[in-house]
């Protein structure tokens, strides 16, 4: 990361927080009032117990009996317990002021998140992954998150306390304080090569649990093959064996972890001694006074940790300004083009489609279809056809106005669809894809899904008439069934029935339908295709064929290949032509 | 809990040695700051640097002894806890392999993997946690104690308040935030879901203008997240400052109340420090403490993931582990169905009723049906994955209860529905059932499965690698190995389940006939899809939910079984359109 873009980008982090500015301020304020404090307590102690101690030798000469009075150290005590009081307000007061601000930050950004991914082009989502988007919103911010809420208080307050602790202890004694640092210097290197140690250990680790892994899942998928043959006890040998291996890297790694520490504090140890020795020493010789010691092994004790610590805090601020780089260039994502200020309303279309010299590519300096024109009446039925691949879901990317053409208009009804708002053009589209997406909420959610507010008795006819109907009464809770992660109470084909309920619904006048039921037994293939059917009388329909039995009646065949549109025509006219399609169509019966 | 203490209790002797160094370690740790106050004391008391020394060397020695016991400490629990997760792994592997088919489906093998691997990590990192940092805390807390009443029993006093009350704010603390944080975890699942769901379904949102709605939905998963999260934080600022001002208002009850017990020598100046010094660590001990704390509800569920699977009670077991004697005069019917029954447990109908047929020697009988017809049931049944819920299933005509189950499939070859190749060579899996067999036996065995071309298509013929599933063959490919790896085995009942269904109609007909060349001696079940796969069948049995809708050759069927001609019409008639 360069030093230019991640100050941007920290600048850009902090922008976020301006809607918090007066809570960020008393924090601030906190943190430095605390930081004073807790280098100002020890010194301030190192007076009282001197104090203390003079008045007991005094107290001891005079052959008295000492008792702490408002005179006799008292006012120091209590102005030490105001001091202690002080200091811990300000930490209060800026921990708990802090618990909201990065939760509140972090929500801002999801939400602008979720906001601009409803803004984003198709195109976005086509290139990348599910999973990777995910994890901007997840991992990501979770990282920023946490360092916003403690790293960088502690990072802030570490910093102020070494600085200020390290000067009052030179001041004490700067011996003390260069033999102290040499001892932390050690430390830190320590900790640096135990690092670096680990993480190696650490990718054995993985390694070994990565095959572990993929032998469990063999094994585990496999498991009917091992029973069936009796292989059982080889199986579990080879568990044992990769469990084995595992451990042996657990071993290691957890070793290594669990000493750290220890070592770390061994070493602390010996240099109290060191310095102990040192400073009885000087006590001895009266250079030094016991509150001056007291409170120069109080600034040891609150100066070690951080600065051991301080490798593993900067990291984790410096991984925690990459999360927000990778979030912001997703902010930054271009979007959609906007919809027309004044958008062409034409309502409820009849559903004539027309393609003019349409050309398009995803790429714009490669395009795929060149100068393209068909007609679809109301109530036709055009069926696409081509091979994997050959750009069949292109098609439906243009209708929907999921992409945008390159040259030429698409009109539905004689409007161009470039002058209509999307949601005027796709409120007259219905749509079957082959990837059947539920969300996770009640199957009667589900297929209200284009009209929430459709009553009961709608929600049953569109099942009905999508023959979903009888499954969906079989299932524990009927239609108020929770359609679970990942629709995985529903078969393929009951997914694809509920897709068809969906649209039958929101009753469209253009309807695309992928006709693929691959994954789907012979009688419920049957079923589908019957509501199927049922769906397209009346719509002018856009299917995307697998099947040349299905295509014999369509009134427009739309011969796809590489996302181009090379042959049209109805199916005689195509066969009389004896080009592309009629070869396709002849060679699936020689 | 029960787990843990399950798994902990072969190492007990590993267990104790860790605790005891442990609890030494902890000991130390406490010496140092008395033996520190000493030489404080020493110092004002104007005692010779020599005494001092002497001090500081006991000082390094107690350090370099509780540094010692720490190292080992922690070397020991690595031990420890590396085993344990190791054993709870293998012990889950060995008992998923008794469960019958239904329960292993009912928890899903992608589930079960992560139970293996992924809730071991974290069942293994809370109790490295426990272990180092949970375990010394009472130690730490009584040690603390005693130092301190020793030096004075009045500020021991304040110090056990102080104690008390931390434990107290903790404890009731963390008794809130517990359950908080399980709904957090709840609240980022239902976060990463309905957002995941937005980039999937991001065609379907937008064709059906939901952009808005999903936007609250999203919008609503993240603030109540936010809003649980920030809650969380508060409890714990709050317990993090309390903490604080109890250190505190001890440290200024400690120099009070020591003023006038050092002036009677009652104390010395240096034991300040010290019972300061107990205090802090005192803290510490227990703010590291509820950290760990809070990881174990996560922890305790993944334990409980895991108890699911061990104490799930097997629905299959040996009954009996004497074979059966072989007949003299090989058994005409191999396989019998009598008035078979079958339910699944949770289910409110039979999957199977009343099914009856017999699997001839030197016949074969196929099984046709739709999806969800009980047709891959009856294999199960056969191969004795699940149990009958009436009536008996028979091998060679001993009900296959009263046998081993190592007995009974000893004697059957199986094609899976879905074949599943294991990652090593075409030979390896080849002799998985047979581990004597010669090279000719499996080339044979190829060539009847019609996979003979394949291999000598491959540079290392019979050494070629195969990927873990087979991944690197394809559907129909695996299949055809797989057969061949039942061919090997030589069984008397040959069970294919559905496994011609990835094949061309041309390999499937040649592959046929080879088969019924090479199965004259044993009985072949064959549970189809396709009608063309089955025509030929000695006899025929049609599924329709679970009930047996016919039974015969293709030509009775045809004139007889209507379920059995709408099946043979659908199929038809699309291969004609074709």
């Amino acid at each position: 990361m360069r030093s230019g873009t991640s100050k941007g980008t920290a600048a850009r982090l902090f922008g976020y927080l301006g809607d918090q500015k007066i809570r960020l301020t008393v924090v601030a304020v906190s943190i430095v009032l605390y930081v004073i404090l807790s280098i100002w307590n020890p010194m301030y102690s190192a007076v009282v117990v001197d104090h203390l101690w003079e008045n007991i030798q005094a107290a001891k000469n005079s052959g008295q009996v000492f008792a702490v009075t408002w005179e006799r150290t008292g006012a120091e005590l209590a102005r030490l317990a105001l001091q202690y009081f002080l200091a811990w307000l300000f930490y209060y007061l800026q921990v708990y002021l802090m618990a909201s601000v990065a939760e509140t930050m972090i929500l801002k950004m999801r939400r602008q998140i979720a906001a601009k991914l409803n803004r984003l082009p198709l195109r976005f989502f086509d290139r990348n992954k599910a999973g990777e988007i995910l994890s901007h919103v997840t991992s990501d911010l979770d990282k920023i998150s946490e360092v916003m809420q403690t790293g960088l208080l502690k990072l802030i307050t570490a910093l102020g306390t070494i600085i200020g602790s390290l000067a009052v202890m030179f001041y004490y004694s700067a011996a003390l304080t260069a033999l102290f640092l040499v001892f932390m210097a050690v430390c830190m290197g320590i900790t640096k090569i135990v690092s670096e140690r680990n993480l190696k250990y650490a990718s054995e680790q993985q390694e070994t649990i990565g095959a572990l892994t993929g032998l469990a899942e063999e094994y585990y998928n496999g498991r009917n093959v091992i029973k069936a043959f009796r292989h059982e006890a080889e199986s579990i040998r080879d568990i044992q064996q990769a469990a084995e291996q595992v451990r042996i890297a657990n071993q290691k790694t957890g070793f290594l972890t669990n000493c750290v520490n220890p070592l770390i504090r061994l070493l602390t140890r010996m240099s109290h001694v060191v310095i102990a020795l040192i400073a009885g020493r000087a006590m001895l010789e009266g250079r030094m006074t016991v509150g001056v010691v007291q409170a120069f092994f109080q600034y040891i004790n609150q100066t070690g940790e951080p600065m051991t610590e301080a490798s593993y805090m900067i990291n984790s601020l410096q991984t925690a300004f990459a999360s927000a780089a990778r979030t912001f260039q997703l902010l930054d994502e271009e979007e959609e083009r906007p919809d027309p200020a004044v958008p062409a309303d034409i309502g409820r279309a009849k559903g004539e489609i027309s393609f003019s010299h349409i050309s398009f590519g995803y790429e714009p300096e490669r395009l795929l279809m060149k100068d393209i024109s068909f007609t679809a009446r109301p109530g036709q039925k055009i069926a696409i056809v081509g091979s994997t691949g050959a750009g069949k879901t292109t098609l439906v990317n243009l209708l929907m106005r999921f992409y945008e053409v390159s040259g030429g208009q698409i009109r539905l009804d004689g409007v161009s669809t470039a002058q209509m708002s999307r949601k005027g053009l796709r409120e007259n589209f219905g749509m079957v894809l082959q990837d059947t997406w539920l969300f996770g909420g009640t199957v009667a959610e589900n297929i209200a899904y284009g009209r929430p507010d459709a009553p009961r008795e709608e929600i049953i006819g569109a099942a009905r008439a999508a023959k979903a109907d009888y499954f969906i009464r079989t299932m524990p809770q009927g239609y108020d069934t929770i359609v679970d992660h990942e629709a995985a109470n529903l078969s393929a084909g009951q997914k694809q029935l509920l897709t068809i309920a969906r649209v039958f619904l929101a009753d469209p006048p253009v309807i695309i339908l992928d006709e693929a039921t691959s994954s789907v037994d012979t009688r419920t293939e049957a079923e589908i295709g019957k509501a199927m059917k049922l769906l397209m009388t009346g719509r002018t329909s856009f299917v995307i064929a697998h099947r040349l039995s299905t295509i014999r009646d369509a009134d427009l065949i739309l011969y796809m290949e590489h996302g181009n549109i090379l042959e049209q025509g109805n199916h005689k006219e195509l066969l009389k032509k004896n080009g592309r399609y009629a070869a396709l169509y002849y060679s699936q019966f020689a | 809990m029960r787990l843990i203490i399950q798994f902990l209790k072969p190492h007990w002797k590993l267990f104790a040695a860790t605790v005891v160094l442990l609890t030494l370690d902890v000991m130390g740790g406490l010496f140092i700051p008395t033996l520190a106050a000493q030489m404080l004391n020493l110092g004002t008391a104007g005692a010779p640097f020599a005494r001092l020394c002497r001090t500081g060397a006991l000082m390094a020695a107690a350090a370099l002894a509780s540094g010692a016991c720490a190292i080992g400490g922690g070397y020991l629990c690595a031990v420890l806890v590396s085993r344990v997760s190791r054993d709870i792994r293998v012990a889950l592997y060995e008992k998923s392999l008794k469960l019958s088919i239904y329960d292993f489906r009912h928890f899903g093998t992608a589930s079960i993997t992560t139970r293996t691997v992924s809730d071991v990590n974290t069942i293994q990192m809370a109790l490295t946690n426990t272990v180092q940092l949970i375990l010394p805390v009472p130690i730490i807390c009584v040690t603390a104690l005693i130092l301190c009443f020793r030096l004075d029993v009045q500020i021991g006093l304040v110090l056990l308040a102080v104690i008390g009350v931390l434990c107290l704010l903790a404890g009731g603390i963390l008794y809130s935030a517990v359950p908080l944080f399980q709904k957090l975890q709840k609240l980022l699942d239902r976060m990463s879901q309905v957002f995941l769901e937005n980039i999937t379904g991001v065609r379907v949102i937008r064709a059906f203008n939901n952009e808005e709605r999903e936007e609250q939905r999203t919008d609503e998963a993240f603030g109540d997240y936010a809003a649980t999260s920030i809650k969380a934080n508060l409890r714990f600022a709050n317990l993090d400052a309390l903490s604080f001002f109890f250190i505190n208002i001890f440290i200024i009850a400690v120099y009070y109340m020591s003023g006038a017990k050092i002036s009677v020598g009652a104390l010395e100046i240096g034991d300040i420090t010290a019972m300061i010094e107990y205090a802090i660590l005192v803290m510490f001990f227990l703010m590291m403490a509820q950290m760990v704390i809070l990881t174990l509800p996560r922890a305790l569920e993944c334990c409980g993931r895991i108890r699911e699977i061990l104490e799930h009670t097997p629905e299959i077991l040996d009954q009996t582990e004497e074979n059966p004697r072989e007949r003299d005069v090989p058994a005409e019917a191999v396989l019998e169905f009598r008035d078979v029954s079958f339910r699944f447990a949770d289910a409110q109908e039979d999957a199977l009723s009343h099914l009856s047929f017999v699997c001839r020697r030197g016949e074969t009988t196929a099984v046709i049906g739709g999806t969800g017809s009980g047709k891959s049931t009856i294999a199960s049944l056969a191969l004795r994955f699940h149990d009958v819920s009436e009536g008996q299933v028979l091998l060679n005509g001993i009900d296959i209860r009263k046998m081993p189950q190592a007995y009974l499939r000893d004697h059957l070859g199986y094609v899976q529905q879905k074949a599943w190749l294991f990652s090593g060579t075409i030979a390896s899996n080849l002799r998985y059932g047979n581990e004597g067999a010669s090279e000719e036996e499996l080339l044979h065995a190829l060539e009847v499965a019609q996979a003979g071309e394949l291999i000598r298509s491959l540079p290392d013929g019979l050494q070629s690698y195969v990927a873990q599933g087979g991944a690197n063959f394809s559907g129909g490919q695996k299949q055809r190995l797989s057969i061949a790896r039942a061919l090997v085995k030589r069984p008397e009942l040959y069970i294919v389940d559905d496994g011609f269904s990835a094949l061309d109609f041309k390999t499937d007909a040649a592959l046929r006939k080879a088969l019924a060349e090479e199965t004259k001696d044993a009985a072949v079940l064959i549970i189809a899809q396709r009608v063309s796969t089955i025509r030929r069948a000695s006899q025929i049995i049609v599924l329709h939910d679970g009930k047996m809708a016919g039974i015969g050759t293709h030509e009775e069927l045809m004139a007889h079984c209507r379920v059995y001609r709408e099946i043979y019409e659908s199929q038809t008639k699309e291969a004609q359109e074709e």
